[in-house]
């Protein structure tokens, strides 16, 4: 008896010393997580939109982020968009709700710091202020928006959809005619040498400077790169350009409205790769006309 | 098995060449042929699989005589748990690049059949110290298994040493495959056996 | 078991296939009998009774979006009445993303000049199917020893002979299904909410040990022949490296409870498979001149990436 009583609290003692010491380390880790996550998005929106350590972003560029809800009320959805508001009217936050067909209905001040803002949880207490039960709400996406002074730059789209193996999580960069300015995967779990080539710039890069038209009717083919292209592909990045300036142009426009060629021995990536893109690119342009239209209609002092 | 009278460097040099976990113990083969399709993956792996042997081994031998004969396992099984969890927070964190590329191999060092075995064999019978070394060389003896394996399916998989461009050309993209896992650890494993059967030819023609 | 244990039991998987199958064909409007996806680009809806074909005819009295996109609406373009005027078949421009449910409202329904109310429908997948396909990826397609490289060492320790591997495949197969839905449990109840997520690699092998202990006791008790048999295997499951993947995954995948017992049933089988098939080649190995630095683990090692290979013309294979 006395000894089960013995290995009982042996165990439980151990049991709590290893749980503080679990509890400990990830509480001291959890933040350098957050940070050194943050600091890899930043990285990779700016070399999105051009800028690097050599090549810094002018002092006035902005990016401001739009979070989309889906608030569900019994049967009837419509979509919240929490907006940044400019300096001028307060640099808060709104909730601007509108129905599924692009009318606005309501708008209301959100009670949100921008630190905040970037945390789920802290959107979500805000927003529980604002859009009381029975109606509930439910995260969708975010958009930044890049704006040097007072023109916008660029849209920078997060998003993530399945892969061959799980899921794969990308950042696209669109101008504001929505031609592609640039493709970064961010996170996969494709297999090395084959999946994980999509990383690569040969594979990355064929997708920058395709207009709209072209996304919305993208294919895969399932033929070699052309050696030409993979070089203009390559180049870049501060590396010494082994094509002269004219060549890169002429090559840029003979396969400017060509198809994606697939990856050797990944063809199913490639295509989860384009299929991916392309619903991003045609449901965002969708979506940020009818914002923009209610925007402009309802007059919110928005930062963008 | 009494307490050691090995040195510290013997014990360190056991875990790499005689005892080798992966190649003459055969244990923890999962990450070997998994994870061995880069030497980067490899050197990770081994310093993960270092750290938590070291502080496992050190842990039980420090508390070796304070643990009930029949709770061992258990007791085990927590420790190393507890050290794999820190690890995997310390990586997740500091190093997310090199840890999304191992996965779930990570997690998974807790059911490593080496570090539980070695803590049964060895660190509840010995002191802390040599534990430590033990745990060194268990550790080094798995990264360089590791290394090894992936040196050879990352130069002819890949054409790359480390992410560099060593070969300019991509030779066989069967060796990233974890078929090529399975052939490698295998010849690597007779290539051993080899070395052992030499060496102890040698030694019956000196009659030792 | 039993004779009353066994009935029970069969009869409760009966009530589980039958809860399946009611609430798959069930829709949510007495009117229509079912929907689902037809070739790359349709739904047909089927009603009980038939339908005004003015009503059918008109794409205004449909409204198609993806369940998590319901301001994107699909566009119709083309409709299609059955003779019994039973059967509606919608077909779109593009081809539909059927792995996402999509919800369809078909609005007044007006059968006979009667209006029936508006329908909220949503067409999705058969569950069932996408159930089977999670076994028979984990079983074959990506086979746990085969394609993700887990559980090698107990793999190659008990794949000698037939009989030692086909006794460790369902002593881990049960042992893998009983602690996969606990760590499931635990997880979606306990560690999620809480935060507790850190938690999760102490808190499943704990749960594995405890499975086989539980194993281990009610095997004893209720069939000590079969205990006699199997029971040795029993502590070698612990490491495996399959024990600890699973529970791992489903955390991962936020995968419910009906597909985590679809996973670990499916990681339990391909191991029995892949254990199998292993035993088979190495009874005869035994019998072959294999050279000596080469008998024993290696030359096994290179019929393991035989069998890789194999298994490799299985991948990308998507069924339902």
């Amino acid at each position: 008896m006395k000894q089960i009583i013995r290995i009982t609290v042996g165990l439980t003692v151990s049991c709590l010393i290893a749980a503080l010491l679990m509890g400990s380390v990830f509480i001291v880790t959890d933040k350098a997580k957050k940070h050194n996550e943050h600091v890899n998005v930043q990285e990779t929106m700016l070399g999105l939109l051009g800028y690097t350590k050599s090549h810094p972003a002018p002092p006035d560029l902005s990016l401001y982020t739009i979070y989309r809800y889906i608030i569900t009320d019994g049967d009837t959805s419509t979509l919240g968009y929490v907006l940044p508001v400019r300096k001028e009217d307060g640099a808060g936050y709104r909730l601007m709700v509108m129905d599924l067909d692009g009318q606005f209905v309501n708008q209301y001040a959100l009670d949100l710091m921008p630190d905040e803002a970037s945390e789920p949880t802290g959107r979500a207490n805000a927003l529980k202020e604002v859009v009381k039960p029975p109606r509930t709400f439910v995260y969708a996406d975010a958009t930044i928006l890049a704006t040097l002074g007072q023109k916008r730059l660029a849209y920078l789209l997060p998003g993530e959809f399945p892969g061959f193996k799980t899921f794969i999580h990308v950042m696209l960069a669109l101008d504001p005619s929505f031609e592609i300015l640039g493709l970064e995967i961010m996170e996969h779990e494709e297999d090395p040498g084959l999946g994980a080539e999509i990383k690569q710039d040969y594979f990355k890069n064929q997708f920058k400077g395709k207009t709209f038209e072209k996304v919305k009717d993208l294919h895969v083919v399932k033929e070699p790169l052309p050696v030409e292209y993979k070089k203009y592909l390559e180049t870049g990045r501060g590396k010494a350009s082994p094509i002269s300036e004219g060549e890169l142009e002429t090559i840029r426009n003979t396969y400017q409205d060509k198809d994606i060629y697939a990856l050797t021995g990944a063809t199913i990536s490639s295509k989860a790769v384009t299929d991916g893109v392309k619903n991003m690119v045609a449901k965002f342009a969708y979506r940020i006309n009818r914002l923009d239209s209610v925007i402009s209609a309802q007059h919110i002092p928005v930062a963008f | 098995m009494p307490a050691t009278t090995k040195t510290n460097f013997q014990l360190v040099s056991n875990g790499i060449l005689n005892e080798n976990p992966i190649f003459r113990l055969a244990l923890s083969m999962c990450p070997a042929v998994g994870i061995s399709t880069t030497v980067m993956n490899g050197i990770m792996l081994g310093i993960a699989v270092l750290f938590v042997q070291v502080f496992s081994s050190c842990t039980i031998a420090a508390i070796k005589n304070y643990i009930h004969p029949r709770i061992r396992i258990p007791t085990y099984t927590l420790t190393i748990a507890t050290w794999v969890t820190v690890i995997d927070l310390v990586l997740a964190a500091y190093m997310p690049a090199a840890y999304k590329e191992m996965g779930i191999f990570v997690k998974l060092i807790v059911a490593f059949a080496i570090i539980t075995m070695r803590l049964e064999i060895f660190a509840c019978k010995n002191s802390v110290s040599s534990s430590f070394w033990d745990g060194i060389g268990m550790g080094l003896g798995f990264m360089f298994g590791m290394v090894a394996l992936g040196f050879v399916r990352e130069l002819l998989g890949m054409g790359t040493i480390l992410g560099y461009d060593v070969l300019g050309v991509r030779p066989l993209l069967f060796f990233v495959l974890p078929a090529a896992g399975f052939f490698c650890v295998g010849i690597m494993m007779a290539m051993f056996n080899y070395m052992e059967l030499v060496y102890n030819r040698k030694r019956r023609a000196k009659g030792i | 078991m039993n004779i009353s244990g066994r009935n029970y039991l069969f009869s409760a998987i009966l009530v589980i296939i039958g809860a399946f199958l009611i609430g798959g064909c069930a829709t949510e409007h007495r009117f229509v009998k079912k929907t689902a996806f037809k070739d790359a680009n349709q739904i047909i809806i089927e009603f009980a009774g038939p339908v005004d074909e003015t009503w059918a005819g008109n794409p205004s009295n449909y409204t198609v979006y993806e369940e998590p996109d319901p301001d994107i609406k699909l566009n119709i373009q083309d409709i299609r009445l059955s003779a019994d005027r039973k059967t509606v078949t919608l077909s779109f421009a593009d081809p539909l993303n059927q792995n996402q449910p999509h919800i369809l409202t078909a609005n007044n329904i007006s059968s006979e000049g009667k209006s029936l109310g508006t329908a909220i429908l949503n067409v999705r997948k058969v569950y069932l199917g996408y159930l089977f396909s999670i076994l028979i990826g984990a079983m074959i397609i990506n086979n746990f020893v085969f394609t993700k490289y887990l559980g090698l060492c107990v793999f190659f320790g008990t794949s000698q002979k037939k009989s030692t591997a086909v006794g460790m495949g369902i002593t881990f197969t049960i042992v893998i299904v009983v602690s996969a839905m606990m760590s499931w449990f635990l997880y979606q109840f306990v560690l999620q909410p809480y935060r507790l997520d850190f938690l999760q690699i102490v808190v499943f092998i704990g749960l594995v040990s405890l499975s086989v202990q539980a194993v281990d006791t009610i095997l004893r008790k209720v069939n000590p022949l079969l205990f006699k048999a199997f029971g040795v295997y029993l502590v070698l499951v612990i490491a495996n490296c399959i024990i600890i993947a699973v529970p791992l995954i489903l955390a991962d995948n936020s995968y419910n409870a009906f597909e985590s017992l679809m996973l670990a049933l499916g990681a339990g089988l391909g191991f029995l498979i892949a254990l199998f098939l292993m035993s088979s080649v190495r009874e005869r190995l035994e019998l072959a001149n294999v050279p000596p630095t080469y008998r024993g683990l290696p030359i096994a090692f290179v019929v393991a990436g035989l069998f890789a290979l194999a298994f490799l013309g299985f991948s990308g294979m998507s069924i339902f």
